[in-house]
């Protein structure tokens, strides 16, 4: 069963059609990307699946959900079974980082007091955080920390499918491929399914199993990124041939 | 039924079964309670084992880190739930030690030295704020008129209706209170003395700065807040341009001169006001009230007045941009420092009208 499906979806924004019928499918345990030339949509849809924009037209399934014809309570069942990590990481301001990774687990109140605190250390460790971290106010912490505080908060709830919107944009060379490694220890060792925005060639070269091409509106590629790459297309041509290869 | 612990040589065998997961947490971590976990590495059958998420696997580790028994062997695992176990091993930390309190002396020297260091930045940046007035009085040409004016228009045209309204009901109150007393002694007349001479000294720059505090002050602060989290002031620096010249300077002269022509306006109000209740009240008709104005209050009660008001207004000005340029970089820094910069600005007004009157007396007028 795949993990996500998107079919024929279209997005209407201000009279401008976005998305002219996209379809897309993402296999469960694979890291795939979206990529796609600035205001393409890329981020409308991601928000489109993760529930927070209905789309004019279409239907996403979820994990075997759909999202945009299931009741607000199923919804929130499937919310709590996917994780997502925004660009700037929309970390709780006021909030330090180790109680921004325990407020999903505080929320659902499954968890034994004294278990809180073990579970959001792991939760930690897994998104490459140091200990000291925990303390911290996120207005305290550089862009690359951040990320990985608000990968740390969606891993919170055991999710099975994580959406990364730009995991490595505003980061240093060093940082984002160090980023890359982990969104690949999550996916290997954890089963994860991880659904990623990026514009990073690097990202996409280096850790990404599968890719899809969004451009004018309609999915133009999707499929290994080596596929992806023989496709003969204007945007994606000019995309990699940026890199000098 | 989760875990089955059977006894053996030289240690125990643990079965697994069923989920354990995030959602079935607390019957996984309560069931390891009530199991006698040996001292001694487990054996781990997984056979019955349906799901296992990094979760329960981190509560199997702890509580049989906390009984002093380990994995040993196990039996029947099946390899992702093995792997679980093995990634969530590597990656669990032992806790960190909690950090040892402050004593209470520590805390009460802590708290001081913070506060000696908030009242010098404040002190610094009064100073800066005079420095850049000095500077703008030598050369005049970098006044900034265009904001100035601008805030001249928010923080004093748009204010009238407001102190207008709140002055002339104060002076309805004022008069109907004094008229009751008065009446009695048949001393209606000085009514008009004590609203006359009561608001143009203390009421109206009183009332008025407390508005202003909660119009102006806290705006400044909301405004100054959201641009230094924005980065919009480092990039004034940036650019050579000095935020006190281009924020500060301009809200401070603008508060300043506004306060005086708002405190007129409050006075007047609050004379028409206790006019419109003493006719009907007291029986002191218009061209009467109007007259015993004129022969009672003296012009230096209104200038005291209208000078105290330039004075509340330099102040608060200066304490809602202090509070606006230290904001920290959070979303709820902002509210806090908007909140703080009203109380601050009427315990400020308050404090200042008070030297005002010492001062006054000493100097007798």
């Amino acid at each position: 069963m795949n993990a996500i499906e998107a079919d024929a979806v279209v997005t209407r924004i201000g009279g401008r059609t976005l998305h002219d019928g996209v379809s897309f499918s993402v296999p469960r345990g694979k890291i795939v990307a979206l990529i796609g030339a600035s205001g393409s949509g890329k981020s409308v849809l991601l928000r489109e699946m993760i529930g927070l924009l209905r789309p004019a037209e279409g239907t996403i399934r979820i994990l075997g959900t759909d999202v945009w014809h299931t009741p607000e309570e199923e919804l929130n069942a499937l919310r709590r079974r996917f994780g997502m990590m925004f660009q700037d990481g929309a970390l709780f301001s006021s909030l330090t980082v180790a109680q921004n990774v325990a407020t999903p687990l505080v929320e659902q109140g499954l968890v034994p007091t004294h278990l809180l605190e073990p579970l959001v250390q792991l939760r930690m460790a897994f998104a490459g955080l140091p200990r000291e971290a925990a303390a911290r106010m996120p207005s305290e912490l550089s862009g690359g920390m951040r990320k990985r505080a608000a990968v740390a908060r969606a891993l919170a709830l055991e999710p099975e499918l994580l959406f990364l919107d730009e995991p490595t944009s505003g980061l240093d060379p060093v940082t984002a491929r160090g980023f890359d490694k982990r969104v690949r220890f999550l996916s290997d060792e954890l089963g994860l399914t991880v659904f990623l925005v990026t514009h990073d060639l690097d990202t996409l070269l280096g850790i990404v199993d599968r890719a899809i091409v969004l451009a004018g509106g309609k999915i133009v590629a999707q499929g290994s990124v080596d596929e992806v790459m023989r496709i003969d297309d204007p945007w994606l041509r000019a995309y990699f041939d940026g890199h000098g290869t | 039924m989760l875990l089955t612990v059977t006894q053996e040589e030289g240690g125990a065998s643990l079965a697994l079964s069923g989920e354990w997961t995030l959602a079935r947490i607390r019957e996984v971590d309560a069931a390891l309670g009530a199991a006698r976990l040996p001292r001694a590495p487990v054996t781990l059958d997984g056979e019955r084992l349906q799901t296992l998420d990094t979760s329960g696997a981190l509560a199997l580790l702890l509580r049989l880190g906390a009984a002093g028994a380990s994995v040993g062997r196990t039996v029947n695992l099946k390899p992702g739930h093995s792997k679980i176990i093995e990634t969530v091993r590597a990656q669990a930390t032992p806790p960190a030690p909690v950090p040892r309190p402050w004593g209470v002396v520590a805390n009460i020297g802590y708290a001081a030295v913070a506060f000696g260091r908030l009242v010098y930045a404040h002190l610094g940046f009064v100073g800066s704020t005079a420095a850049s007035l000095a500077e703008l009085a030598v050369r005049p040409r970098r006044m900034r008129w265009k904001e100035f004016l601008a805030q001249l228009q928010h923080v004093c045209i748009d204010a009238i209706p407001v102190v207008a309204l709140v002055t002339a009901l104060i002076g309805m109150v004022l008069a109907y209170l004094f008229g009751l007393q008065a009446e009695k002694y048949g001393a209606s007349i000085f009514v008009v003395d004590a609203v006359a001479i009561g608001s143009a000294r203390e009421i109206a720059p009183l009332l008025v700065a407390v508005i202003v505090a909660g119009r102006s002050g806290a705006a400044f602060t909301a405004q100054l807040g959201s641009m230094r989290l924005t980065e919009e002031i480092d990039a004034l620096q940036t650019l050579g341009l000095s935020p006190m010249q281009v924020l500060v300077v301009p809200r401070v002269l603008a508060l300043a001169a506004s306060l005086p022509l708002l405190v007129f306006v409050g006075d007047i109000a609050a004379m028409v006001g206790a006019m419109a209740a003493s006719g009907p009240l007291l029986g002191i008709v218009p061209a009467v009230f109007i007259e015993r104005v004129h022969s009672t209050l003296a012009l230096r009660h209104v200038v005291i007045g209208l000078a105290k008001g330039a004075v509340f207004g330099a102040a608060i000005a200066v304490i809602g941009c202090r509070a606006g340029m230290t904001v920290a970089r959070d979303a709820r820094s902002i509210g806090i420092a908007t909140t703080s910069t009203v109380v601050r600005c009427i315990v400020a007004v308050i404090v200042l009208d008070a030297c005002f009157a010492v001062w006054l007396q000493l100097i007798g007028r």
